[in-house]
């Protein structure tokens, strides 16, 4: 019978593999062939990466690739910020479990979660042991993967006896944190002041990508907004901004930075060079971030903000609660693909001097201690780079579902 | 004469060109009584949803006066907002905000425009669903209605805002002919309660039910404008008995 056949298929995955990839006879040739190159390669890989590859280039820079040139005595202030982090990060995870949003039943801790909280802990056992950091440095690791998951596990399970006014201050949280790692990172208010030359490697990377990245976006809807509005000054100072910023390659406008501001700006009151970078950063990433929410504020039906004004909503409060909301949710996944460039951008940093990840690297295999050890070393940041993105974009995906209305865990009927 | 109902809309001479120059309005005058319902017919391209969009100045023209509730239209921003609070307005096309429950279709307005509070707001926009028939539907989104539940939806939103005056721009031309009733009888309630109304609109049976007035309108001018009984059924103007036979 035609109709069964499909069914048994579908529910033998092995015999759909064979009959893709081993149909006819040159199916099976070419199938072969490729999965002998990919076994090769694949041995290969493994042969260098167990018996050749000499890791010892980051077990011996694992501070650098860290935290850079930070000075030793006051590296417990970042202890003290990822602690915050860890913290912050699995109180969220766990209220954002026991409140699925739009009433929708969820699991406390789905499948997904239970893979995500075992991969955390497997990392954080393994990692400091692979890199032989010293057993003190081992069990701070160890204690705030603890202290994530632990606060993962409480916030779940106590999350929903937080009385509603506390709980809708939580999301301030994470602003809050910001700015007290900026404190705890640079210094003042009685700690000494650690200047930003001495960042470096991965927090240096991270710092100008959550910098510039919470600040295009304001930036960048402004921008469209702007390039939608009536107002001629407005929407064609929009346009020249945001042609003139994508018509040029960053490198040139991160170079342009370094050397113009410092004659624009009187003596004292130019920022330091790390700064000057993380405002280029932010204002070429605000361009594209507009060109983005432009295309989600197009997806919005006119009809949205006449019904908006016909109700006698002003502009602005039109905007906020009608047009930016849906505009935004079209917007999305372009605008977190400008963030994943955005963070790939960084490493154009090292081209104008300062240690980001890409920067430390290159300082570390200009060791003639480490010489020829580029493959390990290239392998490792793509790995990190990687790893940022895909959070991001898991992030973004899990922010959509959430948003959606009419998505499968919104409450039907 | 003696003293007549409050005139809440008087509109003098209106004309509108578009920007390409097509001269959409030529001239028109419509005065509205507190209580009447005045349906406008026309052709498609005749100029009477442009004209009824005048009203809360959604659209802008260019000759003429329009006073609505004793504010006249002009360029000034908080006038606008002003007249605009006491004009409520359903669309052809619901334009209910997707992003929101029902009933906080309902409730964004009254609580950021009028700064009422919220648990009031949610008591009268319960109460206004029920009146319109979708009570249980008031935590959904509006993707999640039908298209007649969608209009209803929108007529609660304008509502309750507690308008003196509703404007429907083609109420009933985006539903499907089996919800169409739904709508209308909730209209035609809502002119029984004394709501002043201007709807465009080509519902024969419900002008005749309902309206004070019907008013005929063809490229951009008033052609006729009478009470339902006599334009239906002894037209005057022969533009008026060509589209009747179109339209029936």
């Amino acid at each position: 019978m035609a109709s069964t056949a499909p069914l048994v298929v579908r529910a033998n995955p092995l015999r759909r593999l064979q009959k893709e990839l081993f149909g006819s006879r040159l199916d099976g040739l070419i199938s072969i062939a490729l999965l002998a190159a990919l076994l090769a390669a694949g041995l290969g890989f493994f042969r260098w990466a167990l018996f050749q590859a000499q890791w010892v280039v980051l077990s011996a820079n694992s501070t650098l690739f860290a935290v850079g040139r930070y000075p030793v005595d006051q590296q417990w202030r970042l202890w003290l910020l990822t602690s915050l982090l860890a913290l912050a990060t699995g109180l969220s995870w766990g209220l954002l479990r026991a409140f699925p949003g739009s009433g929708a039943v969820q699991p406390l801790w789905p499948r997904n979660d239970r893979w995500a909280a075992a991969i955390l802990a497997a990392l954080a056992l393994w990692r400091p042991m692979a890199l032989q950091l010293t057993l003190a440095i081992q069990l701070r690791w160890w204690g705030i993967a603890a202290l994530l998951l632990f606060a993962r596990w409480a916030s779940g399970r106590y999350g929903p006896a937080i009385p509603h006014a506390c709980r809708r201050l939580i999301p301030l949280l994470w602003p809050l944190l910001y700015l007290v790692g900026m404190v705890l990172i640079s210094g003042g208010l009685g700690l000494v002041q650690v200047p930003p030359s001495e960042w470096g490697g991965l927090l240096l990377t991270v710092l100008m990508a959550t910098f510039a990245i919470l600040l295009c976006f304001p930036l960048g809807v402004l921008l469209a907004l702007g390039r939608r509005s009536e107002l001629p000054l407005l929407r064609w100072g929009s346009v020249i901004y945001i042609e003139f910023i994508r018509g040029a390659p960053l490198i040139t406008l991160l170079f342009l930075g370094q050397n113009i501001l410092g004659f624009l700006l009187p003596g004292g009151l130019t920022p330091d060079r790390v700064w000057r970078a993380a405002w280029v950063l932010t204002f070429f990433a605000a361009a594209y971030v507009a060109e983005a929410v432009r295309s989600g504020l197009v997806a919005v039906p006119a009809g949205q903000l006449e019904a908006a004004r016909s109700l006698g909503l002003p502009v602005p409060l039109a905007l906020v609660h009608v047009v930016l909301p849906q505009a935004l949710r079209v917007a999305l996944p372009a605008t977190v693909g400008q963030f994943i460039s955005l963070l790939q951008d960084t490493t154009l940093l090292s081209l104008i001097g300062l240690l980001d990840l890409l920067g430390t690297a290159r300082t570390v295999m200009a060791n003639p201690m480490f010489l020829g050890k580029s493959a390990e070393v290239y392998l490792v940041l793509a790995i990190l780079f990687w790893s940022c993105c895909a959070a991001l974009g898991l992030g973004s995906r899990a922010l959509e579902t959430r948003l959606n209305p009419h998505s499968p865990s919104a409450p039907q009927a | 004469m003696t003293s007549s109902p409050a005139l809440m809309i008087e509109a003098r001479g209106v004309e509108k060109w578009y920007p390409n120059g097509f001269h959409a309005l030529r001239g028109v005058d419509l005065y509205v009584h507190q209580g009447e319902v005045v349906v406008i017919m026309g052709p498609s391209g005749s100029g009477k949803s442009t004209f009824l969009r005048t009203f809360n100045a959604l659209e802008d023209f260019q000759k003429g006066s329009i006073v609505v509730d004793g504010i006249e239209i002009s360029d000034d921003l908080r006038r606008i907002d002003a007249i605009r609070r006491e004009v409520g307005m359903v669309f052809q096309q619901f334009n209910l905000f997707p992003h929101l429950t029902v009933l906080d279709n309902l409730t964004l307005a009254p609580v950021k425009v009028r700064k009422r509070p919220k648990a009031e707001v949610e008591r009268q926009a319960l109460e206004l669903l029920e009146r319109v028939g979708i009570a249980e539907q008031a935590h959904k989104f509006p993707g999640q209605l039908s298209g007649g539940q969608q209009q209803r939806v929108a007529i609660a939103r304008s509502l309750c805002m507690e308008p003196r005056i509703m404007l429907f721009d083609e109420p009933t031309s985006a539903l499907d002919p089996e919800m169409v009733q739904e709508v209308l009888s909730v209209m035609q309630e809502l002119a029984r309660d004394g709501m002043t109304m201007v709807v465009v609109s080509h519902e024969v049976r419900f002008a005749r039910k309902v309206a004070s007035r019907v008013v005929l309108m063809a490229d951009g001018e008033v052609v006729e404008e009478a009470p339902p009984q006599e334009f239906f059924t002894n037209p005057r103007h022969e533009r008026s008995k060509q589209f009747l036979s179109q339209i029936s």
